[in-house]
């Protein structure tokens, strides 16, 4: 019992009428691991949560947590908590009215309750603002708030939808350092459905990357940045993205398949000494590195991040070099070859 | 000429609002004066408190205070109860013939109550709750307008807050009451206020269902006191016109803003 996964999706589907779902997801989560569903939206990452919540139920498929099959269970049965994108705070009751919810629903005594309370909010910073309104919070605090409720009840499982898409790019940053952090100590299992990669890649032990309904790849960030299971991943984890190139403009190699190459692994060399010869469409300083887009026939995506400030005139033609252990070759259907 | 339109517009509006309040004054001048004073308008003369004392004398008020009082409050409670309940059916829950059973909710909106006056009498009468304050009040529980407008009210409520409550473990009815109920306040204040004032004033169908000065409510007293055979004394009557509307008036002025935002509230909804 104890080797089995916290969580466990078995083959689950859901499908609307009409609409695109999600299919064949099977999923094993570690309990106290950090598992974040990324994808493009519409990929379906947020159904698979909200199927895991219990706000739907699916069509096909077995869902278990901690060994209970809960595939038909109601939500308030499934010992979890949940962040909402929107944060989904009551708005006519306040701070501590809000966090203390769940408790009061679940009839939990009140010496208890005022106890949680009191160190949910140390955790999540909102001493002094308990009598507040929602709608007196800032966009940082209302999350707070969204996490506190999420955290009081001490459940092992939290589902988190996209909880920083609503807060500007510098608060993000340290909300998601809080949100690990409280994670770790809490040694709770997390859920987090995101569209970003970099919050996928900085947060989770585990990324589940999805699109059309179907997983595409599960691994840690690693794994995924490395060795991608297929050209859509390959083009989707990065900044910039892994480059695709046709395999019959390479030298050396055989026709039909896709080769895929990182910006990093890509360096400038003199006239007439380089694997490709290209054009220069695009320049972007970005502080540490210049980050020069190329374009070549049968490639694209093609990028090489250089150290300091480097201006090139565009249009101008740069021969390039790469190491052939940096390659990554994927067969004419996207997927990735062995070796 | 824009301007001589809006002196107009202004002077029509100043008309109106005179013709419409004019009895009311009348009615007040009326209740302080004796009747041959207030007959002839004779400005001078001086103000009694009179005929709120001969009024007082000649009807059961205070009773009939109290079940005008009693009506609104079972009426209110009942229809509380009820466009909470079927609001919130209407509004969240999927369940068959559901667009169906709404329509027919709403064609009740076109039937006028007094249509229905005979029905009511005699299922009234059949439950045998004919003279009783709960038969009065009975027809109006479950209001149609109170309904459409619970469900509107309901349906503008984001489905995040009913997942969340969900997650938190909230049953349906735990959900309509800890979250649906307090964020709809508003509205439920509005309805009250339109719901008090109608039943405070209704009276044809508590004339008829009423037979008693135990059950009669104050616009069906006030409407025997006044009755010819008693003889017509028009200060006695506008005295005992004043008391009578004294509390909603005051309530109005109370809540004016409400009161006017709820009936324009009830017209665009």
């Amino acid at each position: 019992m104890s080797t089995k996964p916290f969580v466990v999706l078995d083959n689950v589907a859901k499908r609307w009428n009409g609409q695109l779902g999600v299919e064949n997801i099977s999923l094993d989560i570690e309990e106290g691991s950090f598992v974040a569903l990324l994808g493009p939206s519409g990929c379906g990452k947020s159904t698979s949560l909200r199927l895991l919540a219990g706000l739907e139920l699916p069509d096909e498929g077995k869902i278990f947590i901690e060994g209970r099959d809960v595939t038909t269970s109601a939500a308030s049965d499934r010992n979890l908590s949940m962040v909402f994108q929107s944060y989904a705070l009551f708005p006519h009751l306040s701070v501590a009215e809000n966090v203390i919810f769940g408790l009061k629903v679940r009839r939990v005594p009140k010496a208890e309750r005022m106890e949680k309370m009191a160190r949910a909010l140390e955790i999540t910073g909102l001493e002094g603002l308990e009598s507040r309104k929602p709608g007196e919070l800032s966009g940082g605090q209302r999350q707070r708030v969204a996490l506190a409720r999420a955290i009081v009840a001490g459940q092992r499982l939290c589902l988190m939808d996209e909880p920083l898409s609503n807060l500007d790019a510098k608060l993000r940053t340290s909300v998601r350092k809080d949100i690990k952090k409280l994670q770790r100590d809490l040694g709770i299992t997390v859920v987090y459905v995101t569209h970003d990669q970099t919050e996928a890649m900085s947060m989770a032990d585990k990324i589940v990357l999805m699109k059309d309904g179907r997983i595409q790849q599960i691994g840690s960030p690693n794994e995924l940045y490395n060795s991608p299971a297929n050209t859509f991943v390959a083009g989707f984890i990065g900044a910039p993205a892994m480059a695709l190139i046709e395999s019959h403009i390479l030298g050396g190699v055989e026709d039909g398949y896709k080769i895929g190459l990182r910006a990093e692994n890509i360096s400038i060399v003199p006239k007439g000494e380089g694997k490709l010869s290209c054009n220069v469409t695009e320049v972007e300083f970005l502080g540490s590195e210049t980050l020069i887009g190329l374009e070549h026939e049968g490639a694209i995506g093609l990028t090489v991040l250089q150290p300091g400030l480097l201006i090139i005139p565009l249009g101008q033609q740069i021969d390039i070099t790469f190491d052939d252990q940096h390659l990554h070759f994927f067969d004419s259907a996207g997927e990735r070859l062995p070796g | 000429m824009k301007r001589l339109s809006h002196y107009v517009e202004s002077a029509a509006a100043i008309l109106l609002a005179v013709i419409w309040i004019s009895p009311l004054l009348f009615a007040f001048w009326a209740a302080f004066h004796s009747t041959s004073d207030a007959v002839n308008f004779n400005l001078m003369s001086s103000w009694t408190l009179d005929n709120f004392r001969v009024a007082w004398d000649g009807a059961p008020w205070l009773q009939y205070f109290l079940n005008t009082f009693l009506l609104v409050t079972i009426v209110l409670i009942g229809q509380f109860f009820f466009t909470t309940l079927a609001g919130f059916a209407f509004a969240k829950l999927e369940f068959p013939g559901k667009n169906f059973v709404f329509i027919l909710v709403l064609m009740q909106l076109f039937i006028l109550p007094e249509v229905l006056i005979v029905e009511n009498y005699a299922m009234v009468s059949r439950l045998g709750l004919f003279d009783t304050l709960f038969g009065v009040g009975m027809p109006y529980m479950a209001s149609a307008f109170g309904i459409f407008l619970m469900r509107q009210s309901f349906k503008s409520v984001p489905i995040e807050l009913h997942e969340a409550a969900r997650i938190e473990g909230c049953g349906l009815l735990g959900i309509l009451w800890r979250v649906y109920v307090p964020l709809a306040k508003p509205t439920y204040l509005a309805y009250a206020l339109v719901s008090v004032s109608t039943h405070w004033n209704n009276f044809l169908w508590p004339l008829i269902v009423t037979n008693s000065p135990e059950t009669r409510p104050l616009t069906v007293g006030l409407s025997i006191f006044g009755a010819p055979e008693n003889g017509v004394d028009i200060s006695i009557i506008s005295a005992a016109t004043m008391m009578s509307v004294a509390p909603l008036l005051i309530a109005f002025l109370v809540f004016q803003r409400q009161f006017v935002q709820a009936f324009l509230r009830a017209g665009i909804k």
